[in-house]
């Protein structure tokens, strides 16, 4: 029995070259990363420090959001608490109806994600506008982001090209996206699907876009308690866009995102993007505090399971996540399986966990995803035991019914043999037979191991054998 | 009982083990010449371009050899030549077109070349809709890393006149940017395409 993970990743692993490259994207930014780290001779206490300041806000979360939404009113936002998807999504139509709102525009956020933002948004006749790039061309493709941060990686330039042309969007903003690059002509550009060309493009079509929409929105990377503001980071400034054309701003934050202060905002301001993307910081770090002049300013503070992962003795730490990707970046398997690979909606060792921690059933598939070599370990900025976790999931597959059966009848095999020297011993003189039987009873497809290995050859002595007539020198 | 007390309850009841703030006060790298290491930054890393301003040197006359094409500058500082004025703009709407925006920056960040700006204005647009950004930075403003840039922060959130009159402020660090097409790096996505800091 082979996991959706496996299955889907054998698929992706079908083509070499495209496996490469995703491979070598992600690890130059790990790489990039590295360089960043031993810039900083207080490296390895920042992440301590992270880890504690997360420790400790997660395990007093009640008091600062209580403290948040205190200063947040006090500045003129309006707080809203949503304890699911359902109950977040009927708040944020709620806040759109009052405005008689058709258009959004949106910075990238995981939690609408999580909470199907977009399609219930479009069930109600809005119109949502990404307004990330990246985001903006899966949107345009009718794709899920395939990584947190750089989510259209996998996708080509000429894909791009093909389909902003179906689009319109070469015709409508070519010429604009050719002059702002100083080239009056824009065929050349065209045919060789010029990444500068197609970023303009579409930084035209997107500023129609931030002109027309009665509401922005976005997510928060941090919630400040002490100032009742929350932090976006982009490389962009799309979410700075959605927030200054449209007088309304709907910010949607997990509440896990709260932190203490500005004291432990400059510790995550110097971890986020260095982890994430290999960069000293990101280009936009927004601090939104009231809203604007004539402008209304909506909070909305989402559960959706959070507070239940508290419980979990094992997992709760997860909730230190603050969603940079380095995880990813790193992990051998997601690097060679990509984003599309996993059941869940975000991938690598935390969407792993993430996945288990929403729903076992759907999600125990990823756990096969993981080679335990605990790079993600090593390079989360707040110190989450990923890999860890991963094993303790992996642990109790068996008790949720999610063992795989030809492993477990193996397991059950080698724990008589472990268990009965004798049966051991004679097992062991026996194994070189194996030697010589043919390869096509060997290398039996039913053991997966075979299927991208060859049989290992049995010496002729054991080790035991060797050892008691003293042959070990 | 409300959805916001049920979260709350929850999270208190399910707490553990509860874990202390640590001391955040381990030594941060810091530069020798932090004014230097903030120009080779903006420079280099961030993308964007500097001028050092000498005394007696007309800041219209610099921003103009800067975007010698610009048609209209937008700006409400009282000293800069401007086309548009952000505070009375009917809406942000109106700025769109703007070809350069020029903007009075606060604390400036040497270790990654950020520059604090604060919402001095009633339309913040200003700073991402122009196609290309000012930001006017004071020497004395400048610090080493972003601990000491919060340190000023807080100092400013104390005094009288707050942070900034409208509660929005953002580090800027270069021009917009992605590479969000096969990791080709782009200046100019969807705010400013090009960054240049005066120091003053």
């Amino acid at each position: 029995m082979s996991t959706k993970h496996s299955k889907a990743a054998e698929k992706f692993l079908k083509d070499y070259d495209k496996v490469t490259r995703h491979d070598q994207t992600f690890w130059s930014v790990r790489a990039k990363r590295d360089v960043l780290a031993y810039e900083l001779k207080e490296w390895e206490q920042l992440r301590e420090a992270a880890s504690n300041i997360k420790k400790h806000t997660i395990t007093h979360l009640a008091d600062y959001l209580e403290e948040f939404e205190r200063n947040a009113t006090a500045n003129g936002a309006i707080v809203h608490w949503a304890k699911d998807a359902d109950e977040y999504n009927d708040i944020v139509m709620q806040i759109m109806q009052a405005h008689d709102v058709h258009k959004v525009v949106k910075g990238k956020s995981m939690l609408t994600e999580e909470c199907h933002l977009n399609s219930n948004l479009i069930k109600h006749g809005i119109d949502v506008v990404e307004t990330d790039l990246g985001e903006r061309i899966l949107q345009l493709m009718g794709l899920p982001p395939s990584h947190i941060i750089m989510p259209a990686i996998h996708i080509t330039r000429e894909q791009v090209k093909d389909n902003f042309a179906q689009q319109g969007i070469l015709e409508k903003n070519g010429k604009m996206g050719a002059e702002s690059m100083g080239v009056s002509d824009k065929t050349q550009l065209e045919a060789e699907a010029d990444p500068t060309y197609l970023t303009r493009c579409a930084r035209y079509h997107l500023r129609d876009n931030f002109m027309e929409a009665e509401c922005g929105m976005t997510g928060a990377n941090f919630a400040i308690a002490s100032t009742g503001e929350i932090v976006v980071c982009t490389n962009e400034g799309n979410a700075d866009m959605s927030t200054s054309v449209p007088l309304l701003h709907i910010a949607s934050v997990g509440i896990e995102k709260v932190i203490p202060n500005y004291d432990a905002m400059g510790v995550f301001q110097r971890l986020l993007a260095r982890h994430g993307t290999g960069q000293a910081t990101t280009v936009y770090t927004s601090h939104f505090r009231k809203p604007r002049p004539e402008g209304e300013f909506h909070i909305i503070l989402v559960d959706n399971g959070r507070s239940n992962f508290l419980a979990d003795p094992e997992h709760w730490q997860t909730l230190k996540c603050m969603r940079c990707g380095a995880c990813m970046n790193t992990c051998p398997v997601y690097r060679r399986s990509m984003g599309y690979s996993y059941t869940y909606f975000i991938p690598g060792p935390i969407g792993i966990n993430l996945g288990m921690l929403k729903d076992k059933d759907a999600n125990y598939h990823n756990c096969s995803a993981c080679s335990l070599c605990l790079s993600c370990e090593n390079v989360c900025p707040v110190q989450v035991d990923l890999g860890t976790q991963i094993y303790k999931w992996r642990q109790n597959l068996d008790s949720m019914g999610h063992a795989d059966p030809m492993k477990k009848a193996m397991s059950q095999g080698m724990k008589i043999l472990f268990q009965n020297p004798k049966l051991y011993t004679t097992a062991l003189k026996f194994a070189p037979l194996a030697n010589s039987l043919p390869s096509f009873l060997t290398g039996i497809k039913l053991n997966a191991w075979c299927k991208y290995h060859t049989m290992p050859h049995f010496a002729s002595k054991s080790f035991h054998e060797m050892w008691k007539k003293g042959e070990v020198k | 009982m409300s959805t916001r007390e049920n979260i709350l309850n929850r999270l208190r009841q399910n707490v553990r083990e509860t874990y202390d703030m640590p001391d955040l006060s381990f030594e941060k790298t810091t530069y020798a010449d932090p004014i230097a290491e903030f120009i080779h930054q903006t420079t280099t890393t961030a993308g964007a371009k500097l001028i050092e301003v000498k005394p007696g040197d007309d800041l219209n006359e610099l921003i103009r050899q800067a975007y010698p094409d610009a048609h209209v500058i937008a700006s409400n500082l009282p000293n800069i030549k401007a086309d548009k004025n952000p505070d009375t703009v009917s809406c942000a709407q109106d700025l769109d077109g703007t070809d350069v925006g020029v903007v009075e920056g606060g604390v400036a960040c040497a270790e990654n070349a950020c520059v604090w700006v604060p919402m001095n204005m009633k339309q913040k647009a200003i700073l991402f809709i122009s196609e290309s950004l000012v930001i006017i930075v004071h020497r004395e403003n400048i610090v080493s890393n972003m601990h000491e840039a919060y340190e000023w922060l807080k100092a400013k959130d104390a005094s009288p006149e707050g942070t900034s009159l409208y509660g929005f402020g953002t580090f800027i660090s270069g021009p917009s940017k992605t590479a969000d097409i096969e990791q080709s790096l782009v200046y100019g996505a969807q705010a400013a395409k090009s960054l240049t800091v005066l120091l003053i």
